[in-house]
Order: structure tokens, then C-alpha cells, then sequence
């Protein structure tokens, strides 16, 4: 005899009835790497930091990042970053300003080819990273120095990170679309089925009916 | 402009839309991954969204409303192409269906955004960015699996060779195509095939993935006119079985 389940599909497996032979112990460290998304939630605003997810690369975080972060909310642009190519400085109090307690070592090898460098800034614990602007440098170093005399110099900021531009895997202009479509989906949230209030009304019909 | 022909054509894409939204919707709680179980279930939700669109444009000239019309025909009532109510298979053979069928679809929203039947054009650009990232999440995954594994290969190639005479099927022409074509309404199916087998191509170019021989496949055609394989009615059952036993239940 199979399993036999309210959800059909579960009978239609034809499993078997009883208890599941244990599964395969899993290898350690079979996990996918880990990627660091970042969302636009409308035209001109500044990409902000929403999670991380496990992809096998790029381009598949590209999707898991765009169902995860980006299903239920307006969103006109997203960003993901392997997590390994984010640099990331110390810590600062909150009214700190984490560039004025940095020394920055001058570049390595400042003969070699300035390329563009995204900078993150986090300006209070338990805020997102936002992106604060592109500077051009050459080395991660000098990013971080260019980034001081750029925007370093407004308010309080506990965090920085920095990351190559060509390591930043961005939606395009024209890609917009896929998004623009309904702003909210609240049709994607449990709450906005009203279950439990559904339930609730199903109990009290059902007492009524019972009731002499 | 015949109104025969646009429901017709109206019917043709939000059955489609319906049956595969639902067919979606069963990795739910099923997917190979956490990631996938979310995405397919999402591109459930999306499909039929657009099947509900596309039967209230029918709503609007005359047909009844969208639950009556979901839930209350038979299988051959239905004008879907059979590719979308073959069962899902494994995942592989879900994943090549829905290559295979947004690739279409895409081109179909293309279209009909453009269409001089001006209630389908809106419907068409207000949503057709939910299926260009459809067909985003299809080719990413067959540009990645395509070329990976072994088994990964083989199995993919194994249900592209299996869905392929289901996908010609899509393509089955309506009654009306050329009044279609010529009033502006919507390109035409053989149009729409052309331009699939391209961007197919172009995709599968990047894999270990073979387009099978078109020439030596017989098309299954006839979904379009209310022939559909012994999976549809099943379906149907299951998704309308709480509608059957309450009518106004709200869920």
C-alpha cells in the first residue's frame, strides 16, 4: 500500500506507507557561496543592502536574490556581489566616523590601472549598507582613500564596504520591466489571505450549528 | 473587428497561462531546492494573474465571469496546447517545459503589446515583464544545467527530445489567423514559431544540448481546438475541487 495524504500530490508519489528510511548523511561543506543583494526601490534612489543568498554562481544568485528580495515589494533595480569580493573595514561607534580612525596605507603599486571601485556605507548598527558613490583607484586601499575625500566627511559612518564595479553583477536599464509590472503584491503575503480571521469565523458558524 | 477571433485568441492564451500556472504551482512544497520551490511557485502565481487578466478582457465581451469560466468547463472545453497539462515529471522535464513554453509566450506578449486591439495591448504591457523574467529564469537555468553534468545533460536532453512535439503543438493555428494577422490584432502563429526556434537556438547554442531534427517530428496539435491528452481533466478536477464543493468560498 502507498502513503495515501489529504495533499494528492503526496499520494501520487506512491510512497511507502510507514516510516522513511533515514537519508544519506549530507558531505560537509556542501553548500553553495554565498552572494550579497542589493535593492532599488524606485527610480534614483541609492541601492541598499537586503540579504545574501547561496548560489552556485553570478548569475543564478541574480535569480534567487530577485525572488527573494524583490517578490512582494516595489523594486526598479538589484545588484548581487559575491561575498568574497566585498572588502570590508572595522567597526565604528555609532556617532563615528569610521574613515577618521582608519589609517589608510598609500597604494601598493600606484603605477598600476585605476579601475572604478562601488563604496557601501553603513551609518548606524542595524541600518542597511547604502550605496554611497563610484570612485576610480587602485587598490582597494586607495578606493577606501578616495572614498574618504569623496563622501567621507557626512555624519556618522560605522562601516564601509568596498568592492570592485566590475565585480557588481547589475540589472539592466532595459530590464527594468520586470519589475514595473504591480508595484505591490500583496497577493505573495500569508496575512493577506486572512486565514486565520477565515478560521476563526468557521469555528464560531460551527459552535452556532451545534449549539441546540 | 471579429469578436469571434479574439476569443478565440483570448481563450488560447489564458488556458495556456491557467494550466501551466497551476501545473507551477504543484512544486510547491516540492522543489529540488528551497530557491526553485519559491520561483516556480511565484511564476504560479504570476500565470495566473495572466490567465485572470485575459478572462476578464473575455468577461468584458460577454463570457462569464473569470471562476465560472476556470472552474466549470470540461477538458474539451479547454483551447490550451497540451505541453502545458503534461504532468511535471522531474525536474527536468518541468524546467525544458517551461523553457520551451516562455520562450513563446514572451514573444506573445511582444506582440499583443502592440496589438491594434487596444484592451489586449494594455493587459500585454502591463504584464509582460513578469514573463521576460520568466524566460530569464529558464534560460539561466538551461545555459547553467545544460553545460554541466553529465546526468545533468542527458536528463535535459532526454525531456527536451520528449516535450518537443508537445512545443510544436503550441503552435497550431487558429481558424481566425489570418483575419488576425490582417487586422492588426496579433502576428500569427507561424510568426511567433520563427522567431522561438531562433531565440531557442540561440540559447541551446550555449550548451551540450541538441535542438532534436524538427523535420522528422509530428507536431501534437488539437489542444487549440479541445483535444487534449488523458492529463488534462485530472488537473482540471483538482483545481476545481473546492469550487465544486463551495461556489462562494473565498481562499
Amino acid at each position: 500500500m502507498y502513503l495515501q495524504s489529504l495533499d494528492p500530490r503526496v499520494t501520487r508519489l506512491h510512497l511507502p506507507e510507514g516510516d522513511m528510511p533515514p537519508m544519506e548523511a549530507k558531505p560537509a561543506l556542501d553548500q553553495f557561496e554565498t552572494y550579497e543583494a542589493f535593492h532599488q526601490k524606485k527610480e534614483g534612489a541609492a541601492h541598499t543592502y537586503v540579504g545574501p543568498v547561496h548560489a552556485p554562481n553570478e548569475e543564478v544568485a541574480f535569480l534567487f536574490a530577485k525572488e527573494q528580495y524583490s517578490r512582494r515589494f516595489p523594486c526598479v533595480g538589484l545588484w548581487v556581489v559575491r561575498t568574497a569580493h566585498i572588502q570590508v573595514t572595522p567597526y565604528a561607534g555609532d556617532s563615528e566616523n569610521i574613515y577618521d580612525m582608519l589609517r589608510i596605507e598609500a597604494p601598493a603599486e600606484p603605477s598600476a590601472e585605476a579601475v572604478p571601485y562601488e563604496i557601501f556605507h553603513l551609518k548606524k548598527r542595524g541600518k542597511a549598507h547604502t550605496h554611497a558613490g563610484r570612485v576610480l583607484a587602485t587598490s582597494y586601499q586607495e578606493a577606501l582613500q578616495e572614498a574618504r575625500k569623496a563622501f567621507g566627511d557626512k555624519g556618522p559612518i560605522v562601516n564601509v564596504w568596498i568592492v570592485k564595479s566590475k565585480d557588481v553583477l547589475q540589472s539592466a536599464e532595459e530590464d527594468k520591466d520586470m519589475w514595473t509590472t504591480i508595484p505591490e503584491k500583496k497577493y505573495r503575503d500569508a496575512i493577506a489571505y486572512k486565514v486565520m480571521d477565515k478560521i476563526t469565523k468557521f469555528k464560531e458558524e460551527q459552535k452556532n450549528n451545534i449549539a441546540p | 473587428m471579429n469578436e469571434l477571433a479574439i476569443k478565440d485568441l483570448l481563450y488560447k492564451l489564458a488556458d495556456d497561462q491557467l494550466i501551466l500556472g497551476h501545473r507551477n504551482s504543484e512544486w510547491t512544497g516540492f522543489g529540488p531546492i528551497l530557491e526553485e520551490d519559491i520561483a516556480f511557485s511565484s511564476m504560479a502565481q504570476d500565470k495566473i494573474g495572466h490567465s485572470l487578466a485575459f478572462y476578464t478582457l473575455l468577461h468584458e465581451l460577454g463570457e462569464a465571469d473569470p471562476d465560472t469560466v476556470a472552474f466549470t468547463r470540461n477538458a474539451n472545453r479547454f483551447h490550451n496546447s497540451q505541453l502545458v497539462e503534461l504532468p511535471n515529471g522531474e525536474y527536468d522535464f518541468s524546467l525544458i517545459r517551461h523553457f520551451l513554453y516562455d520562450n513563446a509566450e514572451i514573444i506573445r506578449f511582444e506582440m499583443l503589446s502592440a496589438s491594434r486591439y487596444e484592451p489586449i495591448a494594455k493587459v500585454a504591457t502591463k504584464l509582460k515583464g513578469e514573463v521576460k523574467y520568466h524566460v530569464l529564469h529558464a534560460n539561466t537555468w538551461i545555459k547553467n544545467l545544460g553545460s554541466s553534468t553529465e546526468e545533468a545533460i542527458l536528463r535535459l536532453q532526454a525531456a527536451l527530445n520528449e516535450a518537443m512535439p508537445y512545443a510544436l503543438g503550441m503552435f497550431e493555428p487558429s481558424a481566425y489567423e489570418q483575419e488576425l494577422i490582417s487586422e492588426g490584432v496579433y502576428g500569427g502563429e507561424e510568426a511567433v514559431k520563427a522567431e522561438w526556434l531562433q531565440r531557442i537556438t540561440a540559447v541551446l547554442e550555449k550548451t551540450a544540448l541538441q535542438l532534436p531534427d524538427l523535420d522528422s517530428i509530428t507536431p501534437k496539435v488539437g489542444g487549440r481546438k479541445g483535444t487534449h491528452t488523458e492529463h488534462l481533466q485530472p488537473l482540471l478536477d483538482e483545481m476545481a475541487e473546492v469550487f465544486k464543493i463551495d461556489p462562494t468560498a473565498e481562499w
